[in-house]
């Protein structure tokens, strides 16, 4: 379990380095960009080449040329003047309308998400009408009540973009009010502006950075339009708004005139959105870019860990899956490193063969290899898998989804995550029948009732027009492990079934396998932590210990007499082997992670029986019916502590 | 499903309310005397004070206001200040134009949004996904009026596939329509494209991390089915939300890109009341929104609904 949900988080590695290279890529440019514009805003004074207001008819819709670099508008005037004019119409608008929205909103919100009660549910309908108005006819609307002109307009704008403000103000002091720093602060006898001001303010920095330049963005976007449609700015003073309404009237003579003024919007509007998202994925993530450090990897030559196998039988004749010598590796940012190594079991018809071993073992991933959704992170590197006869490896995609759920099927951890919440549990069964066997819709609808009630669920017919959120978490796994059956599966890999349930429904569900794999006769491959589960269900087991098999043994054998080391060690620290008193012994230490095992044998730095041999690799050597890979095992005469 | 519609339609009684003081007190708020306005300069005092009479303005505000609602119930809307035009007849005529520019915009942006998302989404990284998402965050900066004439002198003005200006109904012409109303629907659909394809990806990225995404691959069905079948309705989720906002932007939008075609839709009818503060004509306009808002609002719910059992009433 534990490599899965490690694999996303070392492969995140070259992903954080990915994201901070482009951090710099996006954001300098973005930061160059605003930067000239608040340089031109302040000195257009001076930087102006021409006057932006004069008037040259004869000159009028030049294109660009040495004297006026950008060309003349309809009345002669000089673009590129008119252009940095309106920089500084695009800084003022920006500045007023965002404060007066944060101004407005932020301590409106604070108070009605502190104070709670009737003047919150007030002002939050009063917000939600606002917001069900097209903003630009709230703006609109306002206009008409203010009258014309930028600053009029700009007003608009930031009491129409203060309903944001004030919903983000509020939901942090929903969120903070019941901290219980907060609590405190109120019971020593904080005044309320104190706890506003001091405790809960703060908090709020962080997200109003962001919603400011998400609002500069959408307010400079807004003034343009309103200057366009003739609301904003008024004519003859230049803003892009208006100088792309004068370019809209001249398009057939001179559509030239509309590109500087749109390129300076995109580009002044694309700066800040882009600061916007980086600020939103920095300070959201908590800045954690290459924290993670560089794990260490083991090298791994594929000759080298050929030679190292150990004796190994011709496969058995009536083996439903035989794995031999697999090795499966995760690509992280150091290379790749191996999860799973020189992995050799094989499971009969009738058979169930539990694969034990603690978390980070890579029992998982070897049931998704045998299904090859490893996914992208990972691929089994060589070794070869055979399911009836039948080499999976290298086989085509097309081929792998017919034999899925024909030939072998799993069942996974937690009943309520891998049953999707969007359909009934019924058409999730009808649906394999459908596409895997070719049934009608009834005759799959008959069957899917038939397999609801054959795993023990009460009123199947009714049950199966539930969705998996109405089920309990014991019911779901009934009806994922009746979608795994319905196709008749040879091989069914069982991955920690019982883990998520509750401990008196675990029973019911062991019982199931059992009388399924009598009636249904596949061979059972069940995954799990839990040497008692194992000991319940399995006839023979496997036990794995970091990305390997270390012993495989009966049943009855393993318990009455370990032959590895670790094997003993887990046998002793299972609950249901040792009594109350005294309290279970453990083994020390923990499992090392992929990428940091041991060069010989890999339980050697926890092993109380650790020699100079132990310091080489160590082949599975078999005898008779068991496995085990411990140079001591002979000599050792271990047994599970009591 | 009807559950879910009656309890939709009486959590809108308050939102109609509110909207409807809000539009009627703000237009009070109007700097000009509508009486003023109509008699004009050349007035003599009785024929002002005739008209304030007859405009009910010497009433108090919660008699106006309730004349108002009780008017506006049974579709009177009032009249134009300026040439006695019924408000209702004047934005009845037009309505046909903003929604169909309106909802042509929003298929554009709902089938370039999620094409684009999906396809990002399936190769997070990749070439395809780089590419869509630095197209989002373009279309997302770029004004949709500026968008719309750089289409029109390309299109029509350069290529003359389209016409540069004005509307054709469908009820006269489909063709004619289509090709009217094709350019300004792509300049007004950009952006909400973008947003949705943005939304789109991040949540097909998060659900194709699912468990049950792996399990239904493990049934063996086919990656193409757990795409598009398993893995999008429940990605479509969060979508429903963005969607319902962005057709609310859409009709904003409509509002202004109308004026670059010179499209006589409610945009234009908004401007020129705004200019002449013509109040009968915007407290209509607002309402009429706010009517289609809600419809948007109330549809995209029951999509939800749909999408997510788990948020149907039980």
């Amino acid at each position: 379990m534990s490599v899965q949900s490690e694999t996303p988080r070392r492969t995140a590695s070259p992903a954080s380095r990915a994201r901070r290279g482009s951090f710099y890529v996006v954001t300098v440019p973005s930061i160059a960009v605003l930067l000239t514009l608040v340089v031109l805003a302040f000195g257009a004074g001076w930087i102006n080449p021409y006057d932006p207001l004069k008037q040259d008819l004869i000159h009028a819709m030049q294109g660009p040329s040495a004297a006026h670099w950008l060309g003349t508008d309809d009345l002669g005037r000089d673009v590129l003047s008119r252009l940095i004019v309106g920089c500084r119409i695009a800084v003022i608008a920006a500045a007023e309308a965002t404060s007066i929205a944060m101004i407005l909103g932020v301590p409106l919100g604070l108070y009605i998400g502190y104070r709670g009660g009737w003047w919150d549910w007030v002002v939050m309908r009063i917000v939600e009408a606002i917001m069900s108005i097209p903003g630009i006819m709230v703006a609109i609307v306002i206009i008409a009540i203010l009258g014309l002109g930028l600053h009029r307009a700009m007003i608009a704008l930031g009491i129409l973009f203060s309903t944001s403000f004030l919903r983000l103000a509020r939901g942090v002091v929903l969120t903070e009010r019941e901290e219980i720093y907060v609590r405190s602060a109120r019971v020593i006898g904080a005044s309320d502006s104190r706890i506003l001001l001091r405790h809960i303010f703060p908090n709020i920095a962080p997200p109003l950075i962001v919603q400011t330049t998400l609002t500069v963005g959408a307010v400079l976007l807004a003034e343009a339009g309103l200057s366009f449609i003739g609301l904003g700015v008024q004519p003859p003073d230049a803003s892009w708004g208006t100088m792309l309404n004068t370019a809209a009237s001249y398009m057939e003579l001179d559509w030239f005139l509309a590109i500087p003024p749109g390129i300076a919007i995109v580009l002044t509007v694309l700066s800040v959105n882009l600061l916007g998202d980086t600020l939103r994925d920095t300070i959201g993530r908590g800045i954690t870019v290459g924290v993670n450090p560089a794990i260490p990897v083991a090298r791994f030559d594929a000759a080298e860990s050929n030679a190292e196998a150990g004796p190994r039988s011709a496969p058995r004749r009536d083996d439903v899956l035989c794995v031999e010598s697999l090795q499966v590796v995760v690509s992280t940012a150091g290379g790749e490193v191996p999860v799973v190594t020189d992995l050799s079991f094989s499971v009969g018809r009738g058979e169930t063969l539990g694969l034990v071993g603690e978390s980070g073992s890579g029992k998982t991933i070897t049931g998704l290899a045998i299904l090859g959704l490893i996914g992208t992170a990972g691929r089994s590197t060589h070794g070869a898998i055979t399911l009836n006869g039948r080499e999976l490896r290298g086989v085509g995609q097309k081929q792998m989804e017919a034999i899925r759920g024909n030939e072998v099927a799993m069942v996974f951890q937690d009943p309520t995550t891998s049953l999707n919440p969007a359909f009934t549990v019924g058409d999730q069964i009808a649906e394999v029948l459908r596409t895997k066997k070719g049934m009608s819709r009834q005759e799959a609808w008959a069957r899917t009732i038939e397999l609801i009630d054959r795993v023990g669920i009460p009123r199947p017919a009714e049950r199966a027009k539930a969705y998996p959120h109405e089920l309990s978490g014991g019911m779901a796994q009934r009806i994922a492990i009746a979608r795994a059956l319905s196709c008749n599966p040879s091989l069914l890999i069982a991955d920690e079934p019982t883990t998520a349930l509750d401990v008196t429904v675990q029973q019911e569900i062991l019982d199931l396998f059992r009388d399924l794999q009598e009636e249904f006769g596949m061979a059972i491959l069940f995954v799990t932590h839990d040497l008692a589960v194992a000991a319940d269900v399995c006839d023979r087991i496997a036990v794995m210990y970091a990305g390997e098999i270390i012993e495989v043994a009966p049943v009855g054998d393993l318990f009455a007499r370990p032959l590895h080391p670790y094997t003993a060690g887990l046998l002793s620290a299972s609950p249901h082997e040792a009594g109350r008193n005294p309290p279970l012994p453990t083994i020390r230490g923990s499992v090392p992670r992929p990428g940091s095992w041991p060069a010989g044998c890999r339980f050697s730095d926890r092993c109380a029986y650790t020699q100079a041999q132990c310091e080489m690799r160590i082949p599975l050597a078999e005898t008779g019916q068991r496995m085990v890979r411990c140079t001591r095992a002979a000599e050792l005469n271990l047994r599970a502590d009591k | 499903m009807l559950r879910l519609v009656i309890q939709r339609l009486l959590a809108l009684v308050p939102l109609l309310f509110i909207v409807s003081v809000l539009t009627f007190s703000f237009t009070s708020l109007l700097p000009a005397d509508p009486a003023d306005l109509i008699v004009g300069q050349q007035g003599t005092p009785e024929q002002y004070a005739a008209v304030r009479e007859r405009l009910g303005l010497n009433d108090p505000i919660v008699t106006r206001y309730v004349h108002w609602v009780d008017r506006a119930l049974h579709g009177d809307l009032g009249t134009s200040f300026f040439n006695s035009v019924k408000v209702t007849d004047a934005v009845m005529q037009r309505l046909p134009v903003t929604v169909s520019l309106t909802v042509v915009a929003a298929l554009i942006a709902i089938i370039v949004g999620l094409a684009a998302g999906i396809a990002a989404a399936l190769k997070p990284r990749s070439l395809v996904d780089r590419f869509a998402t630095l197209g989002a965050t373009f279309g997302q900066a770029v004004p949709n009026f500026w968008f719309g004439l750089l289409l029109a002198a390309i299109f029509a003005v350069g290529l003359h596939w389209f016409p540069a200006t004005g509307f054709t109904p469908i009820t006269q012409s489909p063709w004619g329509w289509l090709r009217s109303v094709t350019l300004p629907a792509f300049a007004l659909g950009l952006a909400s494209s973008a947003a949705i394809a943005r939304q789109v990806r991040s949540s097909m990225v998060g659900v194709l991390q699912q468990d049950y995404i792996r399990a239904a691959r493990a049934q063996g069905l086919s990656r193409r089915r757990v795409i598009f079948k398993h893995a999008l309705k429940n990605a479509l989720v969060p979508v429903a939300a963005v969607l319902s906002f962005q057709i609310t932007v859409l009709l904003g939008g409509a509002l202004i890109v109308e004026q670059v075609f010179a499209i006589n839709g409610l945009g234009t009818l908004a401007i020129t009341a705004v200019r002449r503060q013509d109040i009968p004509m915007i407290q209509g306009l607002v309402l009429v929104m706010v009517g289609l808002v809600v419809i948007v609002q109330l549809a995209t719910d029951l999509i939800y609904g749909y999408l997510n059992p788990k948020a149907r009433p039980s």
